[in-house]
């Protein structure tokens, strides 16, 4: 239901925006190559989960972008009764659209709404698992190494600023939907690379982006 | 196309910034999962009448229960007027049995099953599900036992009924 809160605020800005063309003279088509920061901010509240990132955006029209975005997890959790290990990759494919106007002063200042396809591969395993029972005394045991994959679709807005010539900033807020994902009786991922957390069905994530801009002209 | 949403770079950059550090602060303050106490998966055991057409609750006096591997030390020391019984199986192993003491007659269960284990969550652990497979018993009070739920999780269902003489008629 969080995520449907966010839905809605995407139809309201692009109402308040319009869509009437005004300047096209200030368009020149782009790549842009961005490191996602969120991964590094969160390394200070989760130390167990390790995520990197790196996107590529390709403006060949003016105000929609082609996005890929790929990158890799892996986390290691310690804890008194039981390790946890995971490691994989992900990717996610999709397209941007900016709703917001150039002016001559920040030609480049975006304001993005999202759509993508993600899909994320991972092996997890717990080598170490203590069950402690208090009549039969502490098993232990171990669950070997699993392949796990999702699939997810995922919307959100972000926005995009110019810091220095060619050099940007910006957040995104994706909601996210897991559409399929591997069955596992035994054990449930605690982190979907490209996804988050997997707590349930959505999830909602925030990105930080610095990105370099390559002017095709 | 272009869209004539115009906004004033400084604007701009303070809307970002603040929006960021607004959904920053939402973000920190999302709870952490709390681990409450794993419950224990014990085998539910309930006491009925033999020879009732609806399966209808009996009244066991007094009763002692030992694991048979471990008999010096009983899981429960004489029970009273008890209709339900909460039996831990062992982790260890692929069966155990219990000695199921009425004081004046003695009846022994064993049970065989599958170890399935099972995360709670990273943060709260593992625990052990068990799946029974066979169920032996003696009967010198025992008259019967049905296992209507065999797969023993944390849930509250009832796994075993155990089918006693009906004392009140002298059945």
């Amino acid at each position: 239901m969080n995520i449907l809160r966010y839905f809605f605020l995407i139809p309201l800005m692009v109402i308040s925006c319009g869509l009437k063309a005004e300047n096209d003279t200030l368009f020149v088509p782009s790549v842009r190559v961005g490191l996602d920061m969120s991964g590094f901010a969160r390394q200070f509240v989760e130390p167990e989960t390790v995520t990197g990132e790196v996107s590529v955006d390709v403006e060949l029209q003016e105000n929609y972008f082609a996005v890929l975005e790929a990158g890799m997890m892996a986390v290691d959790v310690k804890k008194e009764t039981h390790r946890y290990q995971a490691g994989g990759y992900f990717f996610r494919l999709g397209a941007d659209f900016n709703i917001l106007g150039r002016t001559p002063e920040n030609p480049n200042d975006l304001v993005l709404l999202s759509l993508r396809y993600g899909y994320g591969t991972m092996d997890h395993e717990a080598p170490f698992i203590v069950i402690p029972d208090p009549f039969w005394g502490n098993h232990q045991t171990a669950l070997p190494s699993e392949k796990y994959r999702a699939h997810w679709i995922e919307a959100g807005m972000g926005l995009k600023t110019e810091l220095f010539h060619n050099i940007f900033i910006g957040w995104s807020l994706r909601g996210r939907l897991l559409v399929a994902s591997t069955k596992d009786p035994a054990m449930e991922p605690y982190f979907i690379g490209g996804y988050g957390k997997s707590n349930g069905n959505t999830t909602l994530m925030l990105h930080y982006h610095v990105l370099y801009r390559i002017p095709l002209r | 196309m272009q869209s004539p949403c115009k906004i004033p770079g400084r604007a701009f950059r303070t809307t970002l910034m603040t929006a960021a550090l607004a959904i920053l602060l939402f973000h920190s303050c999302q709870d952490d999962e709390i681990c409450e106490d794993l419950t224990a998966n014990n085998l539910r055991i309930g006491f009925y009448m033999i020879d009732q057409e609806d399966d209808q609750w009996t009244v066991v006096d007094s009763l002692r229960v030992f694991a048979v591997e471990k008999a010096d030390q009983p899981i429960h020391d004489t029970l009273r007027f008890i209709s339900a019984l909460e039996l831990p199986l062992n982790p260890s192993a692929d069966s155990c049995g219990f000695v199921l003491d009425f004081f004046h007659l003695v009846d022994t269960i064993w049970l065989t099953y599958e170890r399935k284990t099972h995360m709670v969550s990273v943060e709260c652990g593992f625990t052990m599900f068990f799946d029974i497979k066979k169920t032996v018993y003696s009967t010198h009070h025992i008259i019967s036992l049905e296992a209507p739920m065999t797969y023993v999780t944390n849930d509250l269902d009832e796994h075993l009924k155990i089918f006693l003489p009906d004392t009140v008629n002298g059945n």
